[in-house]
């Protein structure tokens, strides 16, 4: 059988299988799930690029068939995808309705490497529909109040991004006669200029949708915040990634390599702006795991930013991005719902000081927030280091002011994620919390060492990279296996770096340990943040309350617009008009009779301009 | 071959009708049973025309009581046709499934369901195949007064109000359609539509706009078009839940398929096309926004199925291939998907007496298959892949960007938006809120369930292979852009 026939047969077969398999007995679907998970990460990796499948389909020639830029894309989603359904195991545990849950996880998972692998819009679309209303029945799964509110938002927009796509690829058929992915963007230079703006500027707002761009995100952070954290993990580090790829496909394939570049620069504000305001937004959250669904949607931003850009340094930076955000965010979201299952809370003015007790959930988290503030010595760092040198050397100071002050407020709401959950005061409330089960502390300690390895030895992911990049028209991109260089002249060597970070700290440790030695003796932790002064009433006992009240003042004009206010608006507006035009039938026989002669007399006066 | 006959389909449900309360005197259950064998038989019958048709190509054409036409009376049973007579057997046969233990113990009102189901059909079908105009008439006034008789199945006010709106507008149809068909028979002195066809150009224009406004008046009433539809919502809302499907994929459809007849082969103007595209919007426009502010389900649907017939408008007003062959595909699913919702929403509000959706909220747990099928069917019409509701919004917008109409993409996918809207609240009811306790639930005996499941497994093939039915649409596509093979095929010339 074709391996690619496989792969979605793995999912989409296995998902109805697994169906079945809960409805007999849940160790059997666990296992099952944890089985397709792997299989399919294993058939993807037997896929090679010659293999392709042509089908034909209501009167279309299909096709599908990885592409050298897709296959990053799945090679993100095969490693993260069999670590989310493991992890899902042991964190589901208890929940009902699980073989509803695991189809429709595995329906997504099917429909993205479906979306990968279409070689034609039809294709695409249709895989990529099957993901949304997936998505959208997992975010509606848990039946909670107020999620039915955020269910229609989630698939209201992805039904505005679906139907511009839709709008797109009729046009294309329309205009250029094929439905081809490759035919299209190998024809784009031919159209007109109006038609290549038509069809590009549909295309994003479709991809930019599932990307989170600014302004048509209202959905994402109560969607990645509303559903299983195992789910979530896939949700915004793999399916937004779906939105990149798209992008990537216009700017990159259709307009840059078409000599048009004015639309991506546009994207890439559009970038710079949602990295900026999505990292304000998560800076103020109460909820960790609403602060990683705003961060998601800063992160993105950095990415859309760098496919914007379109330089071939840039958009390698982007890809780099992508893939990495999808490691750590995918380890965050984890790390998150390890704490949710275990504390059973998830905000910061009720968690504190679990870093005792569940010591490899916090390590996970520690080595992926790192990563995602781009500190040395762990891979975020040398994204960042490609994305500024790429932004610089085109010449867009402006966004590199943006995105630089966005990266340090970033700093803040990874540092008040850290202290927030894991540090601080201990108490007695979260005594018995115990560390999550080995199948979930396991994929995440298994990520986290992906990323400390990808810091040190990025080369590892820069060849397939650099492969994938041809996929989008760069050729021979250079690259070390460890070292860093740019344009200048300057460059970092990061084994370097991380053998000098990993020395000093193991010194510093031999240290404090030799100097303390003498004089360390068990202590229980006290409540010594009032300093012995009894507290008053008003006064504030949780030390993540108002963490950030400068910050937040500062900032608060900001807060004062908000889009969704906006789009809230329109809504009432067009229910309002509804309901008046609601009273043209009346209910009453006689009007309807009126209505008919008057129509008919209309159509009589202006038969000459008819016919 | 004898088993085999166009005729069939009117004549055998007109006289089984009138024999049916000898046959409940025989026994009391052959009035549900007589009905379910003759439209089994139909659709055996039809799948084995249509296959016929599609394989040699010929069309089955009956002249009745042997006088050639034009003189006579006949029967077209094309590839267009024939298409159309297919998915209504098949509904037929589904809606006789679904209702076949309707009042199970009150006798006298189930014969006259049933009694008056097999006129309703038997009328659409007749509007469809017939080759004659004045014929078509007569099968205008049947399906008519047996719908009145189904919107008015009830005795109350609502149902009695609904049929008299229903009446009173249903009689200014027959009133337009009867005076257009004088005007041509003054004319031309003839009633065959392809005769008419072949000498439309003889007669005078400002009475051939005359007569065609008229007959586009009276079958647009029945098409349920904008501004003549409002007896349409209540008629919907109050006759028996399973006759909403009817309304829904059968009469109206019949009065679509007249006025598709009229513009396309009948008449001759070639900006006729621009009054269906205009009035199409029009339609789809009105009912799809009118929609989104119902409180009450069949209302709902009503307004849904209304929007849909506009949409099928505007897709035959392109008048090119892609455009019928979109159309028709729209139509196909149209009366799968719209029964489907007919019938699942008909057994979720079974008793609330005023169907509000309301009434139905929490019920994704107490009736949880009727629930699922209803959020199926809405995820069918809205448009996801890979239901067949998809494919034919698909090759709509292709064929709307082959002629270049952008705004009017732009205006279609907007409305999807807004039906995407009002179904998924309906959805959300049913599995977020908690019941309201105002009435129990009545849960669905076998032959409904299987009806829906039917309906449910036809839906999701097509979606998944829509080659299942676009071979036979393509062909039919074809045959109503074809007017002369239409005239050949009737007169033989």
């Amino acid at each position: 059988m074709n391996t690619l026939v496989l792969l979605l047969l793995i999912f989409f077969g296995g998902g109805l299988l697994t169906y079945l398999a809960y409805k007999i007995s849940k160790v059997v679907g666990d296992i099952l799930i944890a089985i397709l998970g792997l299989a399919g990460a294993y058939v993807f990796f037997t896929v090679s690029s010659q293999t392709s499948l042509t089908f034909s389909l209501g009167g279309f020639t299909l096709g599908l068939g990885f592409s050298e830029y897709s296959w990053i894309f799945g090679l993100l989603l095969s490693i993260l995808a069999p670590l989310a359904l493991i992890y899902s195991i042991p964190y589901m545990k208890g929940h009902d309705r699980l073989e509803w849950f695991y189809m429709l996880f595995l329906f997504v998972i099917g429909g993205m490497f479906g979306i990968l692998m279409a070689k034609d819009w039809v294709t695409l679309f249709i895989f990529w529909e099957i993901m949304t209303w997936s998505s959208y029945l997992i975010i509606l799964y848990s039946r909670k109040k107020g999620l039915d509110k955020i269910g229609l938002k989630y698939i209201f927009f992805s039904a505005i991004g679906a139907y511009s796509l839709l709008t797109a690829i009729v046009v294309i058929g329309g205009t250029m006669r094929t439905l081809s992915i490759a035919e299209t963007i190998s024809l784009f230079g031919v159209l007109p200029l109006k038609a290549q703006l038509l069809i590009g500027i549909l295309l994003i707002t479709g991809f930019g949708v599932k990307a989170a761009v600014m302004p048509l995100h209202v959905w994402a952070p109560d969607a990645y915040t509303n559903t299983p954290m195992s789910f979530s993990a896939i949700f915004s580090g793999a399916m937004s990634k779906m939105g990149i790829y798209g992008l990537g496909l216009v700017v990159v394939n259709m307009y840059l390599n078409h000599g048009i570049g004015s639309v991506g620069h546009w994207l890439a504000w559009f970038g710079a702006f949602t990295a900026l305001f999505g990292t304000f937004y998560a800076v103020v959250q109460d909820d960790a795991r609403k602060l990683l669904a705003w961060s998601s949607v800063a992160q993105l931003g950095y990415i859309v930013t760098g496919i914007g850009i379109g330089t071939k340094l840039a958009v390698f930076a982007a890809l780099y991005l992508a893939l990495l955000h999808g490691l750590f965010k995918g380890t965050l979201f984890m790390a998150i719902g390890a704490v949710e299952r275990q504390a059973g809370t998830t905000k910061f003015s009720e968690l504190r000081a679990l870093i005792r007790k569940m010591p490899y959930t916090f390590l996970s988290a520690l080595i992926a927030i790192i990563a995602l503030a781009g500190i040395p010595p762990l891979a975020g760092f040398v994204g960042k280091w490609m994305l500024y040198e790429s932004l610089i050397t085109s010449g867009h100071y402006w966004v590199v002011i943006f995105l630089f002050f966005a990266s340090t407020a970033g700093f803040l709401y990874s540092y008040r994620f850290l202290f927030g959950v894991f540090l601080g005061q201990e108490e007695d409330d979260y005594k018995d919390v115990k560390e999550a089960p080995a199948l979930m502390t396991l994929p995440m300690l298994l990520l986290a060492l992906v990323l400390i390895v990808l810091g040190t030895l990025p080369g590892f992911i820069f060849k397939p990279l650099a492969y994938s990049m041809q996929g989008l028209g760069f050729t021979d991109i250079s690259y070390h296996m460890s070292v860093l260089t740019n344009s200048w002249g300057n460059s970092v060597s990061l084994p370097y770096i991380s053998w000098t970070l990993a020395t000093v700290f193991v010194l510093f440790l031999i240290v404090i340990t030799w100097v303390n030695h003498k004089g360390t003796h068990n202590v229980s932790t006290k409540d010594i943040h009032t300093a012995g002064e009894p507290p008053s009433e008003e006064d504030n006992y949780h030390f993540a309350l108002d963490f950030y009240k400068p910050f937040m003042r500062s900032i608060a004009p900001v807060f004062k617009y908000s889009i969704t206010r906006i789009y809230n608006a329109i809504g009432r507006g067009i229910e309002d008009f509804f309901e008046y035009v609601r009273r043209f039938y009346t209910g009453n026989a006689q009007t309807y009779a009126l209505y008919v002669i008057i129509f008919f007399a209309i159509l009589l006066l202006l038969a000459n301009q008819i016919f | 071959m004898v088993a085999v006959n166009p005729i069939y389909y009117i004549a055998l449900p007109l006289f089984f009708a009138f024999l049916l309360p000898l046959f409940g005197k025989i026994h009391k259950e052959l009035i549900r049973i007589v009905p379910g064998l003759l439209y089994a038989y139909f659709l055996g019958m039809s799948f084995y025309m249509l296959r016929h048709v599609f394989v040699t190509g010929q069309p089955y054409i009956v002249e009745i009581a042997g006088w050639k036409a034009p003189w006579g009376i006949n029967l077209v049973f094309d590839a267009f046709t024939g298409l159309i007579i297919t998915f209504i057997s098949v509904l037929a046969f589904l809606v006789w499934l679904y209702s076949y233990r309707f009042k199970k113990v009150e006798f006298d009102n189930a014969l006259k369901y049933f009694v008056l189901l097999m006129l309703v059909t038997a009328g659409s079908m007749g509007i469809v195949m017939t080759g004659d105009i004045f014929n078509q008439f007569v099968f205008l006034e049947i399906t008519g007064l047996s719908s009145y008789g189904l919107t008015a199945y009830y005795r109350g006010r609502d149902g009695a109000e609904a049929a008299f709106k229903y009446l009173l507008i249903g009689s200014l149809a027959s009133t337009f359609v009867l005076m257009g068909i004088l005007l041509i028979y003054t004319q031309l002195g003839t009633l065959n539509m392809a005769d008419i066809a072949r000498n439309i150009h003889l007669m005078k224009p400002s009475l051939k706009i005359a007569a065609f406004l008229l007959l586009f008046m009276g079958f647009g009433i029945e098409a349920e078009m904008f501004p003549m539809n409002g007896w349409a919502p209540d008629a919907y809302s109050q006759a028996p839940g399973p006759i909403g499907a009817v309304f829904a994929s059968m009469t109206s459809k019949a009065g679509l398929y007249a006025l598709i007849r009229l513009t396309f082969t009948i008449f001759d103007f070639s900006s006729v096309s621009k009054l269906l595209f205009i009035m199409g919007l029009l339609t789809l426009l009105f009912a799809e926004g009118i929609a989104l502010r119902q409180e009450k389900i069949k209302r709902m649907l009503a307004y849904s199925s209304i929007g849909q017939i506009g949409l099928i408008m505007v897709a035959f007003s392109f008048n090119t291939y892609l455009g019928v062959f979109a159309g028709i595909f729209l139509m196909i699913n149209h009366a799968l998907i719209k029964s489907l919702l007919f019938f699942s929403a008909s057994y979720l509000a079974y008793n609330s007496p005023k169907k509000y959706i309301k009434d139905i909220q929490g019920f994704g747990k107490v009736m949880p298959i009727t629930s699922f099928l209803f959020a199926l069917g809405a995820f069918a019409i809205i448009g996801f892949p890979p239901f067949s509701g998809f494919w034919s919004k698909f090759y709509f917008l292709l064929a709307a960007a082959q002629k270049h109409y952008i705004v009017l993409i732009v205006l279609i996918l907007s409305v999807s938006l807004v039906e995407l809207v009002y179904y998924l609240r309906v959805v959300h009811k049913l599995y977020f809120a908690k019941p309201t306790g105002d009435y129990e639930p009545h849960s669905p005996n076998w032959n409904g369930m299987l009806a829906m499941i039917l309906l449910a497994l036809v839906i999701i093939a097509i979606g998944v292979y829509p080659d299942l039915v676009t071979h036979y649409i393509d062909k039919a596509a074809v045959m109503i852009m074809d007017k002369a093979q239409y005239i050949h095929n009737s007169l033989g010339i």
